[in-house]
């Protein structure tokens, strides 16, 4: 453990020099018209949203697990976090999120300190779905999207026309309006996903970090989720930070990829920068097998590496 | 045209929908616990020493001369003077009729307090009294009977100053006690903020301690007298009664109804864990406090009225959200009427059980028969449910 959290020498030895952003990742020749067109304006609306000199920790610990680390958000696009186990890629994303106390560093949405944001305020620009999320089991799928309105409303407010009207798109957006009576203790794991998916997109933020949000999905499930991403970036010109333990989910799925590794980011960039054989070597400690498609990097795992294999890396 | 009417049945239709969750389910909560109440008044107010059948009691208690007399509410409420009255609505309004408004509040305020700690702590087995609030009273109580029993206050006030025997001051200073031990139960509870599961464990520590001391003080009461009486506000009782308890209780209650009703949507948005609710932007330790405080607030009234009545707090929200959902704007009006009826019904319990069963005139504290109803209800629940706890 404490040998994994001292920082090495070469830690930014695989970072990526990034590149002028493109959106030709390999998009499947049916989306390719739509991403054309969405990308051009989606810069000028989309949030700037970045973190600078970030050291984050847990209380309980002395060691940071984030140790002084910068990231970048390309504003409308889908920026995904990748790394094993242990990582730090959650606890990067709470830290962006402001729900757990920096040690040092800011946060900075469009230009403000998040953590200076009265919470409310914060909650109008920035939502955020945690891994696991619990919900009384008879409450009703429209309840519990209601909840997402809670950032837009006072004490004693009521559900004006236009909470009413986010909560619909967000029932839309998400898919589940066939599920909107239905109590939430009856739906499956993936129906579950998709109606907390509706109570942050009803939170109406212009950014959205998502925290694994296809783990324990099935296939069907994980697709509905990362359909639901990439049309939030292209319609509403979201920017959306997600935590992925898939990384052939983020290789097919992101604008943009972060890996890291012991609390350090290894690379950034497109998939295509990202995904190398080297890194996965290094970052996920596998021999795979990298090919490029024209659905972007397509990953074979062959087999873990022991430390006998690696070349000075544990 | 017929976009027009479609916008019409849009806009009705989602009028319809804003009070949805005033369902069924909760009007039927809500009238069956209205009857309990009524057939438990009538059996309170018809039974006594000085005997009245059920309608001579029902026409003394609707007397018109009394309910729409100005100067008897102020009597009731404020403590003014009593008006003319004839003897048996003097007997029903004076002597009986404040046991059972008391009975209403003390479960008012148990449930509500009950429901709201549910929510906070996220544990359905949670109590009114979980935070320490009953093992802070109970020990105060004892300590007043015990220790201080002979001591007097004071008060300096504008035109020389009044005497009050301390004894007198009970009920305040176990409500104080109750909120006392609760603010203890925090600080300990506290360390770079609270969790549920942080504040249940502190509840349970300081409830300890302060349950040895208030057993420990039972061995320096030579009086029998002193240890019934310590017995009577320990398990909570509403013997002898009056408006004066009412007027004690309502000052608090009305505000505590108020702001448990307003608070549902936090209390929902709260029961969804501390991640979402502060992802949702709410201050979770603000908000956690200031539900507890209202809560204990609760607790602390029904305590000074009627000692520390068990399980009232626990069943109440557990019923109702059996029948209602966990939807804290249905839970806490259901709440409102249920604790009510329940209490109503027990104290007919305790006046009545034992003069039933035995032939005594003795009455049982009430704390006993909400005990006796309370144990195999949730032997019923934990056969029938496959899971308990978390909501």
């Amino acid at each position: 453990m404490t040998e994994e959290t001292t920082p090495r020498p070469d830690g930014g030895a695989s970072k990526v020099i990034r590149e002028p952003k493109s959106r030709e990742n390999g998009e499947t020749p049916a989306d390719g018209e739509q991403t054309a067109d969405g990308s051009t304006d989606g810069k000028t609306t989309a949030s700037e949203f970045r973190g600078e000199g970030l050291v984050i920790g847990y209380p309980s610990s002395e060691q940071p697990v984030v140790d002084r680390e910068s990231i970048s958000v390309s504003p409308g696009e889908v920026t995904a976090l990748v790394g094993p186990n242990g990582s730090g890629k959650s606890t990067l994303l709470k830290g962006l999120a402001d729900q757990l106390a920096l040690e040092s560093g800011v946060v900075r949405l469009d230009g403000a300190d998040i953590h200076d944001m009265e919470t409310k305020e914060l909650a109008r620009k920035l939502g955020l779905l945690s891994q696991e999320n619990v919900a009384p089991d008879s409450i009703t799928v429209e309840t519990l999207v209601e909840h997402g309105r809670y950032p837009h409303r006072d004490f004693f407010d009521g559900l004006t026309d236009e909470d009413r009207t986010a909560i619909d798109r967000a029932i839309e957006l998400a898919g589940v309006d066939h599920l909107r009576d239905r109590e939430v203790g009856q739906l499956s794991g993936g129906q579950k996903q998709l109606v907390w998916i509706a109570m942050v997109l009803a939170q109406e933020t212009d950014v959205l970090l998502l925290d694994e949000p296809t783990t324990f999905l099935d296939l069907h499930h994980q697709l509905e989720v990362m359909e639901i991403v990439r049309t939030l970036r292209d319609d509403s010109d979201m920017t959306v930070v997600v935590v992925l333990h898939d990384i052939q989910q983020a290789a097919r799925h992101a604008d943009r990829m972060v890996a890291l590794k012991n609390g350090k980011i290894r690379a950034r960039g497109t998939p295509e920068e990202v995904i190398t054989e080297q890194l996965l070597a290094e970052v996920f400690e596998i021999d795979a097998a990298v090919e490029r498609t024209p659905r972007g990097p397509r990953i074979e795992p062959l087999r873990p590496r022991h430390e006998a294999d690696s070349d000075g890396e544990t | 045209m017929a976009s027009e009417s479609a916008t019409v049945t849009d806009s009705m239709s989602r009028r319809r929908r804003a009070f949805d969750w005033l369902s069924g389910s909760l009007w039927t909560v809500v009238v069956g616990s209205l009857l309990v109440i009524a057939g438990g008044t009538l059996v309170q107010v018809s039974n006594g020493a000085f005997s009245t059948t059920p309608i001579e009691a029902w026409q003394a208690l609707v007397n018109p001369d009394v309910i729409f007399n100005l100067q008897s509410w102020q009597a009731f409420l404020l403590g003014g003077e009593l008006p003319e009255m004839n003897r048996q609505s003097l007997i029903v309004w004076q002597m009986r009729f404040p046991r059972v408004v008391v009975a209403v509040l003390v479960g008012m305020n148990l449930a509500v307090s009950g429901a709201i700690f549910q929510a906070v702590t996220r544990n359905e087995l949670a109590s009114p009294f979980i935070l320490g609030v009953s093992s802070g009273a109970g020990l105060m109580i004892l300590l007043v009977l015990v220790v201080f029993s002979g001591a007097t206050l004071v008060i300096p006030y504008v035109f020389g100053s009044v005497k009050l025997g301390i004894s007198s001051l009970l009920p305040i200073i176990a409500a104080l006690g109750g909120i006392g031990a609760f603010l203890l139960v925090y600080a300990i509870a506290w360390k770079n903020g609270t969790s549920p599961v942080r504040l249940v464990l502190a509840g349970v520590i300081v409830g300890t301690v302060f349950q040895s001391l208030q057993t420990g003080l039972f061995f320096f009461a030579n009086d029998i007298g002193v240890v019934q009486s310590a017995i009577a506000w320990t398990t909570g009782s509403l013997t002898g009664v009056e408006w004066e308890e009412v007027r004690m209780a309502l000052p608090w209650t009305i505000p505590v109804l108020v702001l448990s009703v307003i608070s549902a949507r936090q209390l929902n948005v709260l029961l969804l864990g501390e991640r979402t609710a502060s992802s949702l932007g709410m201050n979770v330790e603000r908000m956690r406090f200031a539900l507890s405080a209202v809560a204990v607030v609760a607790a602390a009234a029904s305590i000074a009225v009627a000692g520390i009545v068990g399980f009232v707090g626990l069943i109440v929200p557990h019923m109702v959200r059996n029948i209602v959902g966990s939807d804290y704007r249905r839970l806490v009006i259901g709440c409102l009427f249920a604790g009510p009826a329940l209490m109503v019904a027990a104290d007919v319990g305790a006046r009545l059980g034992l003069m039933v069963l035995a032939g005594s005139s003795e009455q049982m504290p009430v704390g006993i028969v909400t005990g006796l109803l309370g144990g195999p209800y949730f032997l019923y629940l934990m056969r029938k449910q496959d899971t308990m706890g978390e909501i």
